[in-house]
C-alpha cells in the first residue's frame, strides 16, 4: 500500500515524464526550472495540478521558486505530513 | 523576446476549459481575445508570449512571472500596452524601467512578441 505523500509526489513526477517523454525518470534532487521541465507557461498548468493533487490552495504570487524547483522540495513544501 | 505554440495553448484550452486562463489574463485581456465563437487561441498566444517578453526585459531572479500584474491591453490604435501592476511595477521600478513596450506577431501555428524597456530618466544621468 502506498502512502498518500508518496502517491501525491509520483502524481507530480508522472506529471512532468507525459511532458517530456525523452526522460525516463526524475531525480529528487534535479532543478527542474534549469533543465526546462518546468517553464513560465507549463508553471501555471503545474500548480494547478499541485493545487489538486495537494487539495491545498497555492498563491501563485507568493509562491517561491525554490519550493517547485525539484521533486525534493515539491515532496516537503506540499506534501509533508501534516499533524492534524 | 517569446514565442508560443497555438498547439501547447489550444490543449490547456481543451484539457482545463477558459476559466484556466483566468490564472494569466485579466478580465479584459481575455475579452480582447474573445470571439464570436469563444476565445481565440493564437490572440491567447500572442497576449501569453508577449506577457512572457515583458517580463525577461525585467530581469528578475527567482521570482516567477507575476501573469496578472503584467497586463497587455490593446490601445484604440490596434497596438499592445503594457500596463505593469503590484508585484510587476515594483520589478520595474528595482530595475530603473518605466514602461515596456511591446510588439506581437503571429502566424498558424506560433505567436511571437519582442519587448523592450523604457528607462527611467534618472537611472542614466
Amino acid at each position: 500500500m502506498t502512502s498518500p505523500i508518496a502517491d501525491g509526489i509520483d502524481q507530480v513526477k508522472a506529471w512532468i515524464v507525459k511532458r517530456h517523454p525523452d526522460r525516463e525518470d526524475i531525480a529528487g534532487d534535479l532543478d527542474l526550472i534549469e533543465n526546462r521541465l518546468i517553464d513560465s507557461l507549463s508553471f501555471v498548468e503545474f500548480v494547478f495540478l499541485l493545487e489538486q493533487v495537494s487539495g491545498r490552495s497555492i498563491d501563485m504570487d507568493t509562491l517561491e521558486v525554490d519550493s517547485i524547483r525539484t521533486l525534493d522540495a515539491i515532496e516537503r513544501h506540499f506534501f509533508a505530513a501534516r499533524v492534524s | 523576446m517569446d514565442i508560443v505554440s497555438v498547439t501547447r495553448v489550444r490543449r490547456l484550452l481543451d484539457e482545463h476549459g477558459e476559466d484556466f486562463f483566468t490564472r494569466m489574463l485579466v478580465p479584459s485581456e481575455l475579452a480582447d481575445c474573445r470571439t464570436s465563437t469563444g476565445l481565440d487561441v493564437l490572440s491567447l498566444c500572442g497576449r501569453i508570449a508577449a506577457k512572457e517578453a515583458a517580463f525577461k526585459t525585467l530581469r528578475v531572479r527567482n521570482r516567477f512571472l507575476p501573469w496578472l500584474d503584467i497586463v497587455v491591453q490593446r490601445a484604440d490604435g490596434g497596438w499592445p500596452l503594457v500596463d505593469l501592476r503590484g508585484a510587476a511595477g515594483r520589478m520595474a521600478a528595482a530595475s530603473g524601467i518605466a514602461q515596456i513596450t511591446v510588439s506581437i506577431s503571429h502566424d498558424v501555428d506560433y505567436a511571437v512578441a519582442v519587448a523592450a524597456p523604457i528607462l527611467t530618466e534618472h537611472r542614466n544621468s
